[in-house]
């Protein structure tokens, strides 16, 4: 018959195991995320977070405003405006291939390797009347939307990190 | 028999007509000129781009000494001023400054008039018409040793290319759509981490922003007058 201890370690083990496993799942999700995500716009999802996020990328690079999380005809035309420019195919689709594209625009602001509190990396356009800033989170949880001032309408807030794997426009912490 | 010959006398509205036509002809070489030289104005960049920095945040910083020659300028944002956009505390010294390079030239400047809506027409869309602004981004981090985590994509490429004067090496990261899109550079060294971000852009009239290999000339340089 097994002691109350080993059934006492035997829970701690199984514990660590799950938490280590939930790690390796969420680190591997959200380094990928950006390769997985759902497809929006034209050929996929017209309201949500992801929608958030590429709403987010189009302002910064072509003044798309407000970003709300509704896919709308001002968004698909910022899209293909996007896809033009970097020489994918204008199908207004926010597929694979431009989810890479919108990643490799993504840039840290703090030291690669250390990992900041809050809103850690930016997308940046400069413009001669000022340039589009957005930014978007990782750290410790998945990866978030944040939008700035100004450009949020509801149920977007621009002082939250919107998660970009939910169906919903959903908040999320990163505490980091 | 006498012979009186009138001596040719200059009536005064001719002197007064010559004298309105030297001046009109002068006014219009001297406009010309004028014009012509200001046409003709080179823009040169400086001899040693860092010069573009003098004066701000990123002056004592590793950083381009060569840039296209259509960059005259450089708009340099200082960690504070990124610890302000981002409104939460965050310890500036793990910020890193940035360095925008905007490219000068009519397929380099921004067309995105009044925004994006239906007002755009499609075919102008489709063409590439209506785009960003051209730039070159640079930042730096002092005192980091790491590049940032390595992309992967259908369209990705990643490569390790030579800095053959500052005797380094930089990854190059292109997402490659048909020959445009973003491409990032980014290397180390013994004094902090650096990354080079540009478009490859496809516009009605050609290729938008600088070539690869303008990039890695320009990471090259960083190194080059710094050892």
């Amino acid at each position: 018959m097994p002691s109350t201890r080993t059934w006492l370690q035997a829970g701690g083990g199984t514990v660590v195991a799950a938490l280590l496993v939930a790690a390796v799942v969420q680190a591997v999700h959200s380094s990928a995320m950006w390769r997985s995500n759902d497809p929006v716009g034209e050929c996929g999802a017209t309201s949500g977070g992801a929608v958030v996020a590429a709403q987010n990328v189009l302002h910064a690079s072509t003044g798309l405003e407000p970003v709300d999380g509704s896919w709308d005809a001002s968004s698909r035309v910022a899209a293909e405006a996007f896809q033009a420019y970097n020489g994918l195919p204008v199908t207004g689709c926010v597929d694979e291939s431009t989810w890479v594209t919108m990643r490799a625009l993504l840039v840290g602001v703090c030291d690669p390797g250390f990992e900041c509190r809050g809103p850690d990396h930016r997308v940046r356009y400069w413009s001669p009347d000022g340039a589009r800033v957005t930014y978007f989170a990782e750290n410790d949880c998945d990866w978030g939307s944040v939008v700035p001032p100004g450009v949020a309408r509801s149920p977007v807030s621009s002082e939250a990190v919107v998660a970009l794997s939910r169906d919903a426009v959903t908040e999320i912490e990163c505490g980091g | 028999m006498v012979t009186t010959i009138d001596e040719p006398r200059i009536r005064p509205e001719w002197l007064l007509g010559g004298a309105v036509t030297l001046l009109g002809a002068i006014v219009i070489v001297v406009v010309t000129l004028v014009l012509g030289a200001r046409e003709e104005e080179p823009v040169v960049a400086p001899a040693d781009a860092a010069d573009l920095t003098a004066g701000t945040c990123a002056a004592d910083l590793p950083q381009p000494h060569w840039v296209p020659e259509a960059v005259t300028r450089a708009v340099v944002e200082c960690p504070s001023d990124i610890s302000v956009g981002i409104g939460r505390t965050t310890a500036e010294d793990h910020l890193g400054t940035w360095i925008t390079y905007p490219l000068d030239g009519e397929v380099n400047a921004e067309t995105l008039g009044g925004g994006p809506g239906p007002g755009w027409p499609a075919d102008e869309v489709r063409a590439g018409a209506h785009h960003p602004a051209s730039a070159v981004l640079y930042v730096a981090y002092p005192g980091s040793s790491e590049v940032s985590d390595e992309l992967s994509g259908d369209t990705v490429t990643v490569e390790w290319q030579d800095l053959p004067e500052s005797r380094g090496e930089a990854r190059v990261t292109r997402v490659d759509n048909n020959g445009y899109g973003p491409v990032r550079v980014e290397w180390t060294d013994d004094t902090g981490s650096y990354l080079l971000l540009s478009t490859v852009g496809r516009t009605p009239t050609g290729s938008a922003g600088p070539t690869v290999d303008q990039l890695l000339r320009m990471a090259d340089s960083v190194g080059a007058q710094e050892g």
